[in-house]
């Protein structure tokens, strides 16, 4: 599946709209805010349609996937988008995220578990909140859009180290740099180690950068660091997309792409943004003295000051 | 005293809310502090030990009050068993405190996230590495470690 998709499910006390606009969203956040509540009425419209009461208006088929035969039923949805309740230990396996990989569906998963086997957006994890309320035929409707649980965070002033998930070109791109300011630069070899080496760092302000694409996962944990240290990230969608906005590449088509990149990334292609960008990158560079990859990518780029 | 399980244990019930559905009491709602905790987290009032009146969604039964509150009610009531705390969200962070404080016994909890005990002192065991830890500081720097991973003990 392409593109973003708006849903907008209703009855009469309660009015959800949200818009998914990749292969996986994570739903977390308070109690109460009415998760189960959305999927619930979801679920009532796939099996009764309009009967149920419930209106529901998506361009794309709405179902919900429960716990037993949850791989069995998968293999019925095509091209829908796919949402999974709490209380659904299947989602943190690896059976589940191989059937993602694979699922040309979209998933709306309501989870506070790390699900470490999916390769999730920090820009994709919402929680829920009422936005109004009003009368409606002598109920009280309530209504309730996704806010997202993490928000850009502005870096003050010059760190004292930078910490990079990658440890190839990423990695020698932002040496680089720091080489030139002075300041220690280290890579976490992977991002499941970013917690870690944060945490044993000494120096005071720590700069962490990984590619925000697939950074999800780890997020909760990297954000509950600034309890213990004073540290910010910087989580680009991924390195080779930073270089495709850098300016470097010239494309008629690039612009519209990196505007509206939800309408180019098929999702049973690509599992994750990072890897379009990566194949984005590759084919845009093929014939050009700027063919790079991996390692040489860092060679080739201008330095940029902090 | 709190005891926290960080990550995956065979030892507590993961589905809480078809959990509670299946084994509460009515009179777990005649509790005073139970209703506390059903007004601080659903802003719903208790009418019977069969019904809320709930904010949002009208008068509900009490199987449809949050999966957060399900899970609240089933330690609160069930001192000697383990439930995923993860099914809550921080706003009941600190009622679980009250119930351990409040319980004669341990009370022991599973959580596959970081939960945010706010910004006040508390004393919590990590049972993954029988720690004592007091604030939100000391907590994450094992937490982070041990969510990922399968408690054994």
């Amino acid at each position: 599946m392409k593109g973003s998709h708006e849903i907008i499910i209703q009855n009469r006390r309660l009015r959800y709209k949200i818009t998914v606009n990749r292969n996986i969203t994570i739903l977390r956040g308070n109690s109460a805010t009415g998760k189960t509540t959305l999927i619930e009425m979801v679920d009532e419209y796939s099996k009764d349609g309009p009967e149920s009461g419930i209106q529901l208006r998506c361009d794309k088929r709405c179902v919900v996937l429960s716990r037993g035969n949850w791989e069995r039923d998968l293999q019925d949805y095509h091209d829908s988008i796919v949402f999974i309740d709490e209380g659904n230990g299947f989602v943190k396996s690896i059976a589940f995220a191989e059937s993602v990989k694979q699922s040309d569906n979209y998933f709306v998963i309501a989870t506070r578990d790390s699900l470490f086997n999916l390769p999730y957006s920090i820009d994709e994890i919402y929680g829920i909140k009422n936005t109004s309320g009003n009368r409606y035929q002598g109920t009280k409707r309530i209504y309730s859009e996704l806010y997202r649980i993490y928000n850009p965070d502005a870096f003050q002033g010059k760190p004292d180290k930078i910490i990079v998930e990658d440890s190839n070109s990423a990695y020698e791109f932002w040496r680089a740099i720091c080489a030139k300011e002075g300041i220690v630069c280290e890579t976490a070899k992977g991002k499941s180690n970013l917690f870690g080496l944060v945490q044993k760092s000494e120096e005071n302000r720590i700069l962490a950068i990984a590619d925000g694409a697939a950074f999800g996962p780890e997020m909760e944990r990297a954000m509950s660091l600034k309890n213990v240290k004073n540290v910010v990230y910087f989580l680009p969608e991924s390195f080779e997309w930073l270089i495709l906005r850098s300016g470097l590449v010239e494309s008629a088509e690039l612009g519209e792409i990196l505007a509206h990149p939800a309408d180019f990334i098929e999702s049973k292609k690509y599992i994750s943004w990072e890897r379009f960008f990566t194949a984005l990158l590759i084919e845009h560079t093929r014939a050009e003295r700027l063919s790079i990859h991996k390692k040489e990518q860092a060679k080739s780029l201008p330095l940029p000051v902090i | 005293m709190l005891n926290i399980i960080f990550g995956e244990t065979d030892k507590a019930i993961y589905n809480t809310s078809v959990h509670f559905d299946n084994t509460y009491y009515d009179s777990w709602l005649d509790d005073k502090f139970a209703r506390q905790m059903i007004l601080s987290v659903d802003r719903a009032t208790v009418l019977s030990n069969h019904a809320v009146d709930s904010k949002a969604l009208g008068i509900i039964p009490v199987t449809k009050i949050s999966g957060g509150l399900k899970t609240l009610l089933l330690i609160y009531n069930n001192p000697d068993m383990i439930f995923n705390a993860s099914t809550c969200g921080d706003n009941c962070a600190k009622w679980i405190l009250r119930i351990a404080k409040k319980s004669e016994k341990d009370i022991t909890i599973n959580l596959r996230h970081i939960m945010d005990f706010g910004d006040k002192s508390f004393e919590i065991r990590i049972k993954n590495n029988d720690t004592i830890v007091h604030n939100m500081a000391e907590l994450v720097q094992y937490a982070g470690y041990f969510i990922g991973e399968k408690y054994e003990g």
